[in-house]
């Protein structure tokens, strides 16, 4: 997968419901494997950029491909199969407050149709990797905001996506939770190879870690900076909490492939 | 591990009165099923207690003898013959006879027989209708047999308007759940949930409040059922008194609701996938 083109977009235009154009004529192809930031001002169209990726919002005009395949006719269950490789996370965390971190973070397992035993075994690795190990019992809203935004990228990475879409992540959280959180965004694409696509106008982020740029502005869409090995490596080391094993990432991984998942 | 699979929950006030038109609905339901097996029954009953019976009404005196020889003949047919006397007819006629005394005089000579097998009736009514006016039970009474189809025909009409209620009532349910769940349908969008698991979640919520509301309306309906047939049974003669709840009713009524439930789980998946297409 690596190097192939995950997402494409020719000519791509969209508009409100009034009519009036958000983007127009998009065309750019990104690589599986890259890591983007996405910036612009606010209301310049990013989130309609994500939504359109993650196939929540239909273009008025021009052609999305993901996987190679053409999603302009995709069936509602087509696009749900299609997020099964894929995984959204928002600033706002998303999360479904009567249920549990623990079932809040299973959820795309149960649609998925996994076990009850397989479920309970990655929630729990996957709650120890974003540090929330001792939460499982707990409700969202007895969490920090920074929790529960890792509770969110939890539930998005869980099912070792091929594409992970965030918006704004690190919108309600202070430097050090915001550092937290690229550092597991930074490992899922190092070691998982997770195409990454993060929005963002946190210009200490953008000075931090030398991603490529995605920027919206003017209702167009422009590219800068490489997206290379060099750059993930310049990312700050881990703060959190550590995972208890040292190949946590290959065991993780490994019981991805067992259960046959992506 | 605490764990809430349901990805829709109601607060105690939603699911409060959703049980609760549910459980009036099911109530309805059940009573009106209940009267429509009851008035079956009794409608089945009083014609098969009187499709054996005839009045024979003698005008002409000369004919009694050959009417009692039509009768001995056809004694093998016959189960009973009473003559009806002048005191019983005075009592029947007790409305239109006022003094009583001089129209005792006109009253005609009666008969009443019951046949041992309802298909001789044809033929005993040619046989005796040359001589006497011959009127089967059946036919005297089927203004009673009408109002009784009318009543059961009502109580039909009442039944399908209660079950399309039912309908609207849980389409009505799962919009409302879906309403106040968008939050909860966005986040299922977005981890990958295709319409049927989105529905399949939907209905393990009203398949609950159904169930819960089947029982509680069938249980409140039973004690109901049982007066209307205790006070009907206290009329004794009549259409009334036949009406009944036969074993194979009891058991139809207990399916409705659990038909009900079914009814509620199938409409709430129809309408999700209906909302969830936009349609």
């Amino acid at each position: 997968m690596e190097n192939e083109t995950v997402i494409s977009f020719a000519n791509v235009s969209t508009n409100y419901d009034n009519g009036r154009d958000i983007l127009t004529d998009v065309s750019f192809n990104i690589s599986s494997g890259s890591f983007y930031v996405l910036t612009g001002a606010s209301g310049a169209g990013k989130t309609t950029l994500l939504r359109l990726i993650y196939q929540l919002h239909k273009p008025s005009k021009g052609q999305i491909k993901l996987f190679g395949q053409d999603c302009e006719n995709l069936s509602r269950n087509d696009i749900s199969t299609l997020h099964h490789k894929m995984a959204i996370v928002f600033q706002e965390y998303s999360l479904i407050s009567h249920m549990t971190v623990f079932d809040n973070i299973a959820l795309p397992l149960r649609v998925r149709g996994f076990s009850n035993d397989k479920i309970k075994k990655l929630v729990t690795k996957t709650l120890e990797w974003v540090g929330l190990g001792k939460y499982a019992d707990v409700y969202p809203v007895e969490l920090s905001g920074g929790q529960q935004q890792r509770v969110s990228v939890a539930r998005a990475i869980i099912v070792q996506p091929s594409i992970l879409l965030a918006d704004e992540p690190t919108g309600n959280l202070d430097d050090e939770n915001a550092s937290r959180l690229m550092e597991l965004f930074i490992q899922m694409n190092k070691i998982f190879g997770t195409t990454i696509i993060l929005a963002t106008h946190n210009k200490k982020l953008l000075e931090t870690y030398k991603f490529p740029i995605i920027t919206v502005e003017n209702r167009h869409v422009s590219f800068a900076g490489k997206n290379t090995e060099e750059s993930t490596e310049t990312a700050r080391k881990w703060k959190g909490p550590q995972p208890k094993s040292q190949n946590y990432f290959s065991e993780i991984s490994q019981q991805f492939e067992n259960i046959g998942n992506v | 591990m605490k764990k809430n699979k349901l990805v829709f929950s109601l607060v105690r006030e939603q699911s409060s009165f959703m049980t609760a038109v549910m459980s009036v609905l099911t109530f309805l339901a059940v009573l009106a099923f209940g009267i429509v097996l009851s008035i079956s029954t009794g409608i089945i009953r009083w014609n098969n207690q009187w499709e054996k019976f005839a009045t024979i009404q003698v005008t002409t005196p000369d004919n009694i003898k050959t009417i009692q020889k039509i009768f001995d003949t056809n004694a093998d047919k016959i189960a009973s013959v009473r003559e009806i006397s002048k005191s019983e007819m005075e009592s029947l006629m007790k409305p239109w006879i006022s003094s009583g005394a001089k129209l005792n005089n006109y009253l005609p000579q009666m008969f009443e027989i019951q046949l041992k097998k309802s298909s001789d009736m044809t033929f005993m009514k040619n046989e005796l209708s040359t001589q006497a006016k011959f009127l089967t039970h059946t036919s005297a009474l089927k203004p009673t047999m009408n109002t009784g189809w009318k009543i059961l025909g009502i109580t039909l009409f009442v039944f399908a308007l209660i079950l399309v209620s039912i309908g609207v009532c849980v389409s009505y349910i799962s919009r409302n759940i879906a309403m106040l769940h968008k939050h909860e349908l966005e986040i299922l969008n977005q981890v990958g949930a295709n319409d049927k698991f989105i529905a399949h979640q939907m209905q393990l919520i009203v398949g609950k409040i159904s169930a819960t509301a089947c029982l509680i309306g069938f249980l409140l309906s039973v004690p109901f059922l049982l007066m209307i047939l205790g006070t009907a049974h206290s009329a004794r003669v009549g259409l009334l008194a036949t009406l009944s709840l036969s074993t194979s009713d009891w058991f139809a009524l207990i399916i409705l609701p659990i038909l009900i439930v079914v009814f509620s789980v199938y409409i709430t998946k129809k309408t999700t996938i209906k909302i969830l297409s936009g349609k």
